[in-house]
C-alpha cells in the first residue's frame, strides 16, 4: 500500500463571499492561465479565484436567489452557474461574457457536471425526478433521463417528493451517468440509450454528492449523504462495496483525487475528512471551518491541491502530499 | 482413713467419727458435739468435710448451728474458733454470692455473709482472717478499693500473711497494676513457698498480662509440676500455644486443651476454645455439644456470652441466620458493655443485614464502631446499609472513611466507586480508577467488571479514548480485535459491506472456517455492548455493527443488540430495517417494553397512527404502567392528536389536550425528576395560554438537561423559543433558534430554519425571512413549502415597501427584483403543481403569481417614478451646484468689484493727488483721466451678463417646480392602484379564508402545507391590519397569533416525537448498561458479604 495521502492547510479566505458558500469546483488550466478556483454563494455572486493566493480573479453577479451550484468545461474556457431560481448561466471564464441562460421548467437545478469530453451538460433535475442532458454546442435540451416511478396503486405525492433529484455524475467514460436522490436511492443510466439500467440501495437519506473514481477503477462510485455514511459502489455490478462512517452529521460533498487513492468529503460537522479506500477508515480531519463543508474538490491534473468551502462563508485550499 | 475424736464429756473416752463415714443427716453430728461440748475446732473440721464432699446442706447447718447464740454463750471465752466459725460461713456466702447470676439472691448473699463478718469482728476486731475475709467479700462485691483497705489492715499487722498478700495481690490484679499484683505473688511464695500453685498461677496470669510470656508459662508450667491436674494452667498454657498462631502451637495448645477437657470436662473456657477450634476445623456438630456442656457449667457471664457467640457462629456459617441470630442475641445478652465482647454486635449485624433488618443491623454494627472506630469492614458494612436505607450521603461518609484508614483496600474503592456512579461520576472514576491501580500494584488481575465500569464512566463523562482503552483492556484478547480493526482488514472489510442484511452471519461462519473461533465469554457479552455502544457514539457505525452482530451471533436472545441495530437504520431512516429488527427483539420478549416503545415510535413516524397508539399501550401494559417512557409516548400521541385534530372539534382537541396533560403528570408524580414529562406539562400549559407558567418549565428543564451526554434535549430550546415567539419577543426567539440550530443539529436543520424565518417575518425583518428561508430550501430542497414561503416574503416585503411613504430608488428597484423573483417561484410552483410535486392548490399560487404580477406592473411605475425622481434630483442637485457655483462666482465677482473700486478709489486718489499736483504743474493733461472710466463702464455690462445668467437659472427652477407638480399628479393617480392593491388583498384574504376551509380536507396529512396556509394567512391578515379592511377582520390579530403559535408547535412535537426517542434511546441504553453494573455490583457485594462472614 502506498504511503497515505495528508493534508496540509495552504491559504484561507475568510469572508470570501458575504453570505454561506455552497458551490465550488475548478476550472481546468489553459494555455493563458493556470486553473481557477469557482465558488458560488447565497449571496448570489459567483467568484474566480486563482491558486495558491486565492486572488479574486473576478466576481461575476446576475444571479437570483442564492447559487447552488457550478461546473467547468473540461476545455476550462467556460462554465456554468446554477442559483435557486432555477436558471443555469453559462458564461465564458476569461471574459464573464453570457454564452446560454438554461431552464427547463417546472424543473428544478441542482448540482451539474460536464461530460468528460465536453459535449453534455448534466444537470440535476429536482422534483422533475430526472436528470437534464444540454448539448453544448446549441445550448439546447437534448434529453431528459427520468428515474422510473416506482410501481405501486397510485404514485402518490410522497414517493414523487422521494425521487427529487439532487446529484449527478458523469463515469470516467461518459458512457453512464448516475444520480442522487432525496429518498437515498441512487439511479445509473446508459447514456448512450437514454436509458435507465438500475438502482443502487444503501442510503435511505438524500444523497447530495456523487463521483465515480478516475481509470482504471471507474466502475466504483462513492456517494455522500445525509445519513452520515460515504458508500462505495460497484456502479455496474449494482453492488455496495463498502461504507464508511465518521463524520458526525450529515456528508454534503465527496471528490476522489485525480490519482483516485484518496477520497476528501466535506460535511455539517464542519471538517473536512480524507478517507482510505483500502482501510475503509479515516486518515484525516481538518477543523478548520466553523460551519458546514459544503463542497470539497480536487483539482484536476496535479498538484496535489484540494479546495473546501463552507457556511463560515470562507474558502480553504490545502496541499495533499 | 482420717478420723476426728470427740472427747466425751467428763471422760477419757473418745468418740471417733470417720470423716469419710459422716452421717447422712448433720443432726447426728450436731446431737454428739452439743452433748460433748466438743471444742469448737472439731464443729469446723467436721463442717469443712461436709463441704469437702459436697454435703453443703450439712456443712450450713453444722456451722449455723455452732454460731448460734446458745454457742456464744456458752463457749464465750473461745474466741478464735468463734471466729473462725463465721469467717468460715462469710467465706462460704460471698462464694455464693460470686458465683449467683440473679441479682437479688447474690445481693442476699452478700449481705449474709457481711452479717457473719461483722459479728466475727465484734468478737475481736483485730483479728486478721476476718479483714482477710471481708477484703474477698468486698473483691467479690467488686468493691475494690475497700477491698485493698480491708487486705492492708491485714498486712500493717503482718506484712507476711499469706492470704491477705494473696487478696491484696488480687486486688492489683483488678486494678490492672499487673506489676504490683505479681510483686505480692512473689512475696506470698517466698513467705510460704510450699502454698498451692493457685499461687504461681496468679504469677503466671500477671507475667502474661505483662507481657513475660516466656516467664508466664515458666510459671504456668510449675503450677502444672505441682499440680499436674490444675486445669487453669492447663488452659492458660494452651491459650499462650494457640495464639502463637503456628500450626504447631496450636497443635499444641489444642493437646493441652483436650487434656484439660479430660481432667475436668466442665471447664468453660477450655469447652469454649475446645468449640471454637472445632468452628475453625468446620466440625460443627462438636462446636454445638462443647458450646452447650459450657453454657451448662458455667454462670459467667462473659464466658457465657463466648459460648452463645460459638453457637451462635456455627449457625451463622451454616446458614441458619434464624438460629444464629437468636444465639447472638443470647450472647450479647450476658454482655453488659460492647466492650466487654463485640464479636456478637458484628456477627448479629451480618445476620440483620441478611435478613434485610437494616436498622437493626445498623445498630449492632454503630456498636462495633464504638470499640473498634476504625475498623474498616464496619465502616464498609455501615455504607452499604446507608446505601440500602438510601442514605447514599452517610454510605459515602463511612465508605471515605474506610477508604482514609485503609488507603490500600481496592475493594473498599470499588465498593465507593459503586455508590458514587449515581451521584457523581467523576468522583465515581477516581474511586474506580484508584481501585484498579492498588491490584494493578499487587498484581491482582483487575477484574472485568471493573474496568467495564471505568469505560462506562469515561464514556458517560465524553471522554471516548479512555473509555475505549479502559473497555478494550477489559475485553482483552479474542475475536473482537479482528473485528474492531486492530488486526487483518479483509474482515471488517467484508463485513462493511454486509450491514445491510442483520441476518446475514456469514461473516463469523468464514472466520470459523478460517480456524478462528468466534468465542463471546458471557461475563464480556456486557463490555462488547458497551463498546459497540461506544463505537455508535463515536460514528464509527460499522464496527458497532459488526460487535453488535456478534453478540446476537452467540447470544441469538440479547434485545438490546436488537435494539440498538434497529436504533441505528432508524438514523439513517431505514425505517423498514428498523421495524424487522425491534421485531426480532419481540420474538423474543413480546413483552419488552422498551422494543414496544421504539416500534410505536417507528409506526408513529410511518404515519400509522391507530397502531402506534396500541403499541404504545401494551409496552405501557407490559410495565403495569411503570414505565414512565410508555406513558410519556402515550402523552405524546394525545399531544399530536389533539394538535391534528384542532381545526376539526375543538372539544376533542381539548379531551386530548386533557388527557395528554393528565398521562405527562402521571409521570411526574413517579418521577418528578423527569425531563421529558416536565417539558410534555410545560408544551400543553403554553398550548392552554399560559406562557409564564411554561416558560419557567422549559427554563428549569433547560438547565437540567445541559451537562449530560445521554440527555439532549433540544426540543425544550424549541419550546422556549416558541414562547418568546408568542410573547412577542422576537429576538429572544431568534436568538434560542439560532442557538439550537447550531448547538443540536449542525445547523441542518431546516424545520427550525422554518420557525426562524417566521420569527423575522413576524418582526418585519423581510431580508433575514427570506435568506433564512432560502437556506431552508437548500437544505431540504424537495420542500416546496419553503418556496412559497420565500415567494410570499418576497411579496411581503415588496407590498411593504411600496406602502411606504418615503423610499429610495434603490428600495423600489430591489423590490421589483423581489417581485420578479416571486413571479418566478410562484410561475414554477404554479407549473410543478401540475406534476403533483406538492400539494398547493394551483388556482392559489396562481392568484398568487396573478397579485404579484400585478403589484410588479404597479412597482415598475413605481421604479420609473423612482428613477425619475432619482434623475430630477440629480438634476436638482446638479442644478444646486451649479447655483452654487455662480454664486460663488458672483461673489467672487463683486469682490473682485470692490477691489477694483477700492484701488479705483485710491487710484482715483492718488489721481487726484496726481491731478491736484498736476493741475498745478499740468492743468492739460486733465483728457488723460478720463480713461479708467470708460474701463468701469465694460465691467458693468459684464455684471449685466451675470444678472442675464442668473435668469436663466430661475427658469430652471421654475422647471423643476413644473416637475414637481408633474409627480404629485402621478401620485394622486396612483392613488386608486393603491386602493386596488388593497381591495385586491382583501379579495384574496377573503380566497385564503375560502381556501382554508377547502383545501383543509387535503392538509390534514400535510402539515408542511397547512404551516404555509398559516403563513400565508398571517400575510394576509397583516395586509388587513393596514387599513380598514374588514374582510378578514373576525380572525383577529390575537386569534393569529394563537394559531401562529399552535401552527409553529404543531410541528415541533412531529420533531419531538422523532428525535426525543434516540435520546430515550440513549438513557434507555444507559439504564441497560447501568443494570449491567448493577450486576456486577451485586455481585461483588455477593463476594463482599462472604469475606466478612468468614
Amino acid at each position: 500500500m502506498a504511503k497515505s495521502m495528508k493534508l496540509a492547510g495552504l491559504k484561507s479566505v475568510d469572508n470570501a463571499h458575504d453570505e454561506s458558500v455552497w458551490a465550488a469546483t475548478w476550472v481546468p488550466a489553459t494555455d493563458t492561465r493556470p486553473a481557477l478556483l469557482l465558488t458560488g454563494s447565497l449571496d448570489e455572486t459567483v467568484k474566480l479565484w486563482r491558486p495558491d493566493e486565492l486572488e479574486l480573479v473576478r466576481t461575476n453577479t446576475g444571479h437570483c436567489l442564492g447559487v447552488v451550484s457550478v461546473a467547468a468545461h473540461p476545455s476550462g474556457v467556460i462554465a456554468a452557474s446554477a442559483s435557486l431560481d432555477s436558471l443555469v448561466r453559462v458564461f465564458d471564464v476569461d471574459t464573464n461574457a453570457t454564452i446560454a441562460t438554461l431552464e427547463a421548467p417546472p424543473s428544478e437545478v441542482w448540482q451539474m457536471q460536464f461530460d468528460p469530453k465536453g459535449t453534455t451538460l448534466a444537470v440535476a433535475g429536482g422534483g422533475s425526478a430526472s436528470i437534464k442532458l444540454w448539448d453544448t454546442a446549441t445550448w439546447r435540451l437534448i434529453s431528459t433521463l427520468s428515474i422510473p416511478r416506482p410501481e405501486g396503486p397510485k404514485p402518490s405525492d410522497k414517493s414523487s417528493s422521494k425521487k427529487f433529484v439532487l446529484s449527478v455524475a458523469w463515469s470516467p467514460d461518459g458512457r453512464r451517468l448516475a444520480c442522487g436522490s432525496m429518498d437515498g436511492t441512487i439511479s445509473v443510466f446508459d447514456v448512450a440509450r437514454a436509458k435507465f439500467l438500475h438502482h443502487l440501495e444503501g442510503h435511505y437519506m438524500p444523497v447530495r454528492s456523487l463521483v465515480f473514481s478516475p481509470e482504471p477503477d471507474s466502475r466504483k462510485l462513492y456517494s455522500a449523504s445525509d445519513d452520515g455514511h460515504v458508500h462505495i459502489y460497484d456502479a455496474e455490478g449494482k453492488a455496495l462495496i463498502g461504507a464508511m462512517s465518521g463524520h458526525t452529521s450529515w456528508v454534503l460533498s465527496v471528490d476522489v483525487s485525480p490519482d483516485g487513492e484518496a477520497i476528501a468529503t466535506g460535511s455539517s460537522d464542519k471538517t473536512v475528512r480524507l478517507w482510505d479506500f483500502k482501510m475503509r477508515a479515516a486518515i484525516q480531519t481538518m477543523s478548520n471551518h466553523t460551519d458546514q463543508v459544503w463542497a470539497v474538490a480536487f483539482r484536476p491534473g496535479g498538484g496535489g491541491r484540494l479546495a473546501s468551502v463552507s457556511d463560515d462563508k470562507s474558502i480553504s485550499l490545502y496541499h495533499c502530499s | 482413713m482420717a478420723c476426728v475424736y470427740i472427747p466425751v464429756q467428763n471422760s477419757e473416752e473418745e468418740v471417733r467419727v470417720a470423716l469419710d463415714q459422716l452421717p447422712r443427716d448433720a443432726s447426728d453430728i450436731l446431737d454428739i458435739l452439743k452433748a460433748e461440748q466438743a471444742p469448737l475446732d472439731l464443729w469446723l473440721i467436721i463442717a469443712r468435710e461436709y463441704f469437702k464432699q459436697g454435703k453443703i446442706e450439712q456443712f450450713r447447718q453444722i456451722l449455723e448451728e455452732g454460731s448460734s447464740p446458745e454457742i456464744d454463750e456458752y463457749y464465750a471465752d473461745v474466741r478464735y474458733e468463734r471466729i473462725a466459725i463465721l469467717n468460715a460461713l462469710g467465706a462460704y456466702y460471698s462464694y455464693l454470692g460470686k458465683i449467683e447470676t440473679k441479682q437479688r439472691e447474690k445481693e442476699e448473699h452478700f449481705i449474709l455473709a457481711t452479717q457473719y463478718y461483722n459479728k466475727a469482728s465484734r468478737i475481736d476486731m483485730h483479728e486478721p482472717s476476718t479483714w482477710v475475709g471481708k477484703g474477698q467479700l468486698l473483691l467479690a462485691k467488686g468493691e475494690v478499693e475497700q477491698a485493698f483497705a480491708a487486705f492492708k489492715i491485714v498486712l500493717e499487722g503482718d506484712r507476711d500473711n499469706v492470704p491477705a498478700l494473696l487478696g491484696q495481690a488480687c486486688v492489683e490484679f483488678n486494678r490492672s497494676r499487673y506489676s504490683d499484683s505479681l510483686e505480692l505473688y512473689k512475696r506470698a511464695l517466698q513467705v510460704f513457698p510450699n502454698c498451692p500453685g493457685a499461687v504461681r498461677l496468679g504469677i503466671g496470669l500477671c507475667r502474661y498480662k505483662l507481657g513475660q510470656f516466656e516467664k508466664a508459662r515458666l510459671a504456668f508450667q510449675r503450677v502444672l509440676q505441682l499440680d499436674s491436674e490444675n486445669v487453669e494452667a492447663l488452659v492458660a498454657l494452651a491459650i499462650m500455644d494457640l495464639q502463637a498462631n503456628e500450626a504447631s502451637g496450636i497443635q499444641k495448645g489444642m493437646d493441652k486443651m483436650r487434656r484439660a477437657f479430660e481432667i475436668y470436662p466442665y471447664c468453660a473456657m477450655a469447652l469454649n476454645y475446645l468449640a471454637n477450634h472445632f468452628f475453625f476445623t468446620g466440625q460443627h456438630f462438636l462446636v454445638e455439644q462443647l458450646t452447650e456442656t459450657a453454657l451448662a457449667v458455667t454462670n459467667h457471664g462473659p464466658t457465657k456470652s463466648h459460648s452463645y457467640y460459638n453457637l451462635a457462629r456455627s449457625y451463622h456459617s451454616k446458614g441458619d441466620y434464624e438460629k444464629a441470630g437468636f444465639y447472638y442475641m443470647a450472647s450479647i445478652k450476658e454482655i453488659n458493655k460492647p466492650h466487654e465482647f463485640v464479636f456478637p454486635y458484628y456477627g448479629l449485624g451480618q445476620v440483620k443485614l441478611k435478613s434485610g433488618d437494616f436498622r437493626s443491623a445498623l445498630s449492632n454494627f454503630e456498636k462495633v464502631l464504638e470499640v473498634y472506630p476504625d475498623n474498616c469492614e464496619t465502616l464498609k458494612a455501615l455504607g452499604h446499609i446507608y446505601v440500602q436505607l438510601g442514605q447514599v450521603e452517610k454510605a459515602q461518609e463511612f465508605m471515605r472513611k474506610a477508604i482514609k484508614i485503609d488507603p490500600r483496600d481496592a475493594q473498599a474503592f470499588l465498593d465507593l466507586g459503586e455508590l458514587l456512579i449515581s451521584s457523581d461520576t467523576g468522583a465515581a472514576l477516581d474511586a474506580f480508577k484508584t481501585a484498579r491501580s492498588l491490584m494493578e500494584k499487587g498484581g491482582q488481575a483487575v477484574p472485568i467488571e471493573v474496568l467495564n465500569n471505568i469505560g462506562v464512566l469515561h464514556f458517560e463523562r465524553e471522554e471516548f479514548e479512555l473509555a475505549l482503552e479502559s473497555l478494550n483492556k477489559a475485553l482483552g484478547d479474542g475475536i473482537w480485535l479482528i473485528l474492531t480493526g486492530n488486526k487483518p482488514k479483509s474482515y471488517v472489510i467484508e463485513a462493511s459491506a454486509s450491514i445491510l442484511d442483520y441476518k446475514d452471519m456469514q461473516l463469523f461462519h468464514r472466520l470459523e472456517e478460517d480456524g478462528l473461533p468466534v468465542e463471546l465469554p458471557w461475563n464480556k457479552v456486557t463490555v462488547v455492548f458497551n463498546l459497540a455502544r461506544l463505537h455508535e457514539q463515536l460514528h464509527n457505525t460499522g464496527t458497532a455493527n459488526i460487535l453488535y452482530h456478534l453478540i446476537l451471533f452467540k447470544y441469538p436472545d440479547y434485545v438490546d443488540a436488537y435494539l440498538r441495530l434497529a436504533a441505528i437504520a432508524k438514523a439513517r431512516s431505514n425505517l423498514q430495517l428498523s421495524i424487522e429488527l425491534v421485531n426480532e427483539a419481540l420474538k423474543v420478549n413480546d413483552k419488552c417494553p422498551n422494543a414496544l416503545s421504539m416500534l410505536g415510535d417507528l409506526e408513529l413516524k410511518n404515519d400509522d397512527w391507530v397502531k402506534a397508539k396500541e403499541t404504545f399501550r401494551s409496552a405501557s401494559d407490559a410495565t403495569d404502567g411503570k414505565d414512565s417512557y410508555a406513558i410519556l409516548s402515550l402523552g405524546n400521541w394525545n399531544y399530536f392528536a389533539a394538535i391534528r385534530n384542532e381545526k376539526r372539534a375543538p372539544k376533542l382537541e381539548a379531551t386530548h389536550l386533557e388527557k395528554a396533560k393528565e398521562l405527562y403528570t402521571r409521570v411526574l408524580v413517579q418521577h418528578t425528576a423527569n425531563l421529558y414529562a416536565a417539558n410534555g406539562a410545560g408544551v400543553v400549559l403554553a398550548e392552554k395560554g399560559h406562557f409564564d407558567v411554561s416558560k419557567d418549565i422549559f427554563t428549569q428543564v433547560q438547565e437540567a438537561a445541559s451537562g449530560s451526554v445521554f440527555v439532549q434535549m433540544p426540543d425544550v430550546w424549541i419550546n422556549l423559543a416558541h414562547v418568546f415567539f408568542a410573547q412577542g419577543n422576537f429576538a429572544l426567539a431568534v436568538k434560542m433558534y439560532q442557538n439550537c440550530l447550531r448547538k443540536f443539529y449542525y445547523n441542518t436543520d431546516s424545520q427550525i430554519l422554518l420557525y426562524l424565518a417566521r420569527t423575522h417575518y413576524e418582526a418585519e425583518q423581510w431580508q433575514e425571512c427570506k435568506k433564512t428561508l432560502l437556506r431552508a430550501i437548500h437544505l431540504a430542497p424537495s420542500n416546496y413549502t419553503l418556496r412559497f414561503d420565500a415567494g410570499v416574503a418576497m411579496q411581503k416585503f415588496s407590498t411593504s415597501t411600496l406602502q411606504k411613504e418615503k423610499r429610495t430608488a434603490d428600495e423600489v428597484r430591489s423590490t421589483v427584483a423581489e417581485l420578479e423573483n416571486a413571479v418566478r417561484i410562484f410561475s414554477q410552483l404554479s407549473a410543478a403543481s401540475n406534476l403533483h410535486l406538492h400539494g398547493f392548490d394551483e388556482k392559489k399560487i396562481n392568484t398568487h403569481v396573478e397579485y404579484c404580477k400585478h403589484l410588479l406592473v404597479a412597482a415598475k411605475v413605481h421604479r420609473e417614478a423612482a428613477e425619475r425622481e432619482e434623475q430630477q434630483n440629480r438634476q436638482k442637485q446638479e442644478a444646486a451646484r451649479q447655483l452654487a457655483l455662480a454664486e460663488e462666482a458672483r461673489r467672487k465677482a463683486e469682490e473682485q468689484r470692490k477691489y477694483l473700486l477700492e484701488r479705483r478709489k485710491q487710484e482715483d486718489e492718488q489721481k487726484r493727488l496726481q491731478q491736484a499736483e498736476e493741475h498745478f504743474k499740468r492743468v492739460q493733461e486733465q483728457w488723460k483721466s478720463s480713461t479708467p472710466a470708460s474701463k468701469r463702464r465694460e465691467r458693468s455690462e459684464v455684471d449685466d451678463e451675470d444678472g442675464g445668467h442668473s435668469e436663466k437659472r430661475r427658469k430652471g427652477g421654475k422647471r423643476r417646480k413644473k416637475d414637481k407638480n408633474k409627480s404629485r399628479y402621478e401620485r394622486d393617480d396612483e392613488e386608486p392602484y393603491m386602493m386596488d392593491d388593497r381591495e385586491e388583498l382583501g379579495d384574496e384574504d377573503a380566497n385564503m379564508n375560502y381556501e382554508e376551509s377547502t383545501t383543509q380536507m387535503n392538509d390534514q396529512d400535510d402539515d408542511n402545507g397547512e404551516n404555509a396556509q398559516d403563513l400565508l394567512a398571517a400575510a394576509g391578515l397583516e395586509d388587513s391590519d393596514v387599513e380598514d379592511e374588514a374582510a378578514a377582520a373576525p380572525s383577529s390579530a390575537a386569534g393569529r397569533r394563537r394559531r401562529a403559535w399552535s401552527e409553529s408547535d404543531d410541528d415541533e412535537p412531529l420533531h419531538r416525537g422523532t428525535e426525543s426517542s434516540p435520546v430515550r434511546e440513549n438513557s434507555a441504553e444507559l439504564q441497560e448498561s447501568d443494570g449491567e453494573i448493577r450486576e456486577d455490583n451485586s455481585k461483588l457485594n455477593g463476594g463482599g458479604g462472604l469475606d466478612e462472614e468468614d
